[in-house]
């Protein structure tokens, strides 16, 4: 039997994150003060210390930064899987997170490969997740 | 070369056998270093009025509310006048070494140890382990961050998987001539390349050994060092940088905070990177030594993989390093042992692996998934 996957566990930090991911909208911070935008979540504006910022969304277009392909299952979960990406993506916007390339064989996986954003529901949680832009698309 | 020297050196080191499962517990294997660091000093128990302490990740930093170093101090006795427990992953056991330094500089104690000691097998899984919320995207363990900076490497800069077997295939060369090392079969890169991926690209034979083992180094002043049993080795330069914001920063995956803390050293000790005659670099991977010999200016970012081509990190190559196997083959002492090994080369006790005419080692540590770094410039005499 495949166990579930681990959930993410939001805090008082990154809720704000996984609520807007719940709802299909990958957010990432942004200071009023300064402009800066980035991820993961943080309570000041990592760049000026200003404290007040916004959560905005992200258009869902991004590049793959670096990526690494898992042969080994550190979790039930994984072992059908198996081999996963696990990529950092670059948003077109400037933050970077780590996620999963979906939809893709891993040897055809590169860094610089133009990706677009999607979900996977989970329960009452949605993980964003990426597939590499189609031709045109 | 003109070396100037802090006024703290390094005046015993003791560690016990190094191996997957010892059938100790990790303060058995701590006491024993520390008690065979302060014999090889020629100090007694009462000597010593400084304690540092590293855990080792099986054992975390603080069990209940009893920080490390206060349970392993009363088991050994100590009321000193200086501890603490050090928290920087695997750059802690250099990060030590100049706390104690300094406060041996400063003169808050005289004869400080610093020990690190784990015995992973009695806890299994533990370095398994997720980041945050990692986990739901299946992202587990040591070796996936060290793939996502092996990978980018090899985009950047065409770094080759070959580059990154010949590191573990000269470590071993070296642990083969280290009698108590963990791993002293014979590997070739056949072996290498035949070897599974863990996290592609990096392959079982990328990663370090899980070890049981704990060592120590006992640090004091060099007035205090002068009659004592060994030519002390003096703690020329230190420093330390961090990288807290990951991928924040645009160089994270590339360029470790050794780029930043090596300058300061290297001015410190007065050497350059053409000084170094023998380097101790944190291998938990391959990939982070390719990248440090970058960062500590021994070549040009990027080149790394042609510096450590055709032996260049052997005994007799461009840059001796990981003399005595590293955590690839000797062992995981946590980097306290990558410590042990540059002072007894100091001192030429090396034997069949000696580096001749060994003046000047550089001694890395490095933590937390490319978070924190350390760096140690010891010189002989």
């Amino acid at each position: 039997m495949n166990e579930a996957r681990p959930l993410p566990a939001p805090d008082e930090v990154t809720r704000p994150f996984w609520s807007a991911c719940a709802e299909h909208r990958l957010c990432f911070q942004q200071c009023r003060a300064c402009g800066y935008r980035w991820l993961p979540a943080s309570v000041v504006c990592p760049r000026c210390w200003a404290g007040e910022c916004d959560w905005v969304p992200s258009e869902g277009e991004g590049t793959v930064f670096s990526l690494a392909v898992y042969h080994r299952a550190y979790h039930p979960a994984f072992q059908a899987l198996l081999p996963y990406v696990v990529a950092v993506i670059e948003l077109a916007e400037g933050p970077r997170l780590v996620s999963n390339l979906v939809g893709v064989q891993p040897q055809d996986v590169s860094v610089g490969m133009a990706v677009r954003l999607e979900f996977l529901d989970l329960d009452d949680r949605a993980l964003p997740l990426f597939r590499p832009r189609t031709r045109g698309g | 070369m003109r070396t100037q020297t802090s006024a703290a050196c390094i005046a015993g080191v003791g560690h016990t056998a190094v191996a997957a499962r010892l059938g100790r517990s990790a303060w058995e294997l701590q006491a024993d270093a520390v008690v065979q660091a302060v014999a090889d000093a020629g100090l007694r128990p009462c000597d010593v009025d400084g304690l540092l302490t590293e855990p080792g990740y099986s054992q975390g930093v603080i069990e209940g509310v009893t920080p490390h170093f206060l349970r392993l101090g009363a088991m050994l006795g100590l009321d000193p006048r200086f501890t603490g427990s050090e928290v920087l992953g695997g750059a802690s056991a250099v990060a030590m070494v100049q706390r104690a330094a300094m406060a041996v500089a400063n003169g808050l104690c005289e004869v400080c140890v610093c020990v690190y000691g784990d015995a992973p097998s009695q806890a299994p899984g533990v370095w398994g382990y997720s980041r945050g919320d990692g986990a739901a995207f299946g992202f587990f363990g040591a070796p996936g961050i060290h793939a996502l900076a092996a990978a980018r490497h090899m985009a950047l800069y065409g770094t080759r998987p070959e580059q990154l077997g010949e590191i573990a295939v000269t470590f071993r060369h070296h642990a083969r001539l280290t009698p108590h090392a963990q791993q002293r079969a014979p590997m070739t890169l056949e072996d290498y390349l035949a070897s599974p991926y863990v996290v592609e690209p990096l392959r079982v034979l990328d990663c370090c050994q899980i070890s049981d083992a704990g060592a120590a180094v006992v640090i004091t002043s060099r007035e205090r060092a002068r009659d004592l049993k060994h030519p002390p080795v003096a703690i020329a330069g230190f420093s330390q940088a961090h990288c807290l914001t990951s991928l924040v920063n645009d160089d994270y995956l590339t360029t470790l905070p050794a780029r930043r803390a090596a300058p300061e050293a290297f001015a410190m000790a007065g050497v350059t990177p053409g000084d170094v005659d023998l380097a101790e670099l944190y291998d938990c991977f391959t990939i982070v030594v390719l990248l440090q010999l970058e960062d500590y200016g021994f070549c040009k970012k990027g080149e790394g993989g042609g510096f450590v081509d055709n032996g260049g990190l052997a005994l007799t190559g461009r840059l001796p390093t990981n003399t005595a196997g590293g955590l690839l083959s000797e062992g995981f002492g946590g980097g306290m042992l990558h410590i042990v090994e540059a002072v007894r080369q100091l001192r030429g006790e090396c034997g069949l692996r000696q580096v001749r005419e060994a003046e000047v080692a550089l001694v890395s540590g490095y933590g937390l998934g490319m978070n924190t770094h350390a760096t140690v410039i010891l010189t002989r005499g």
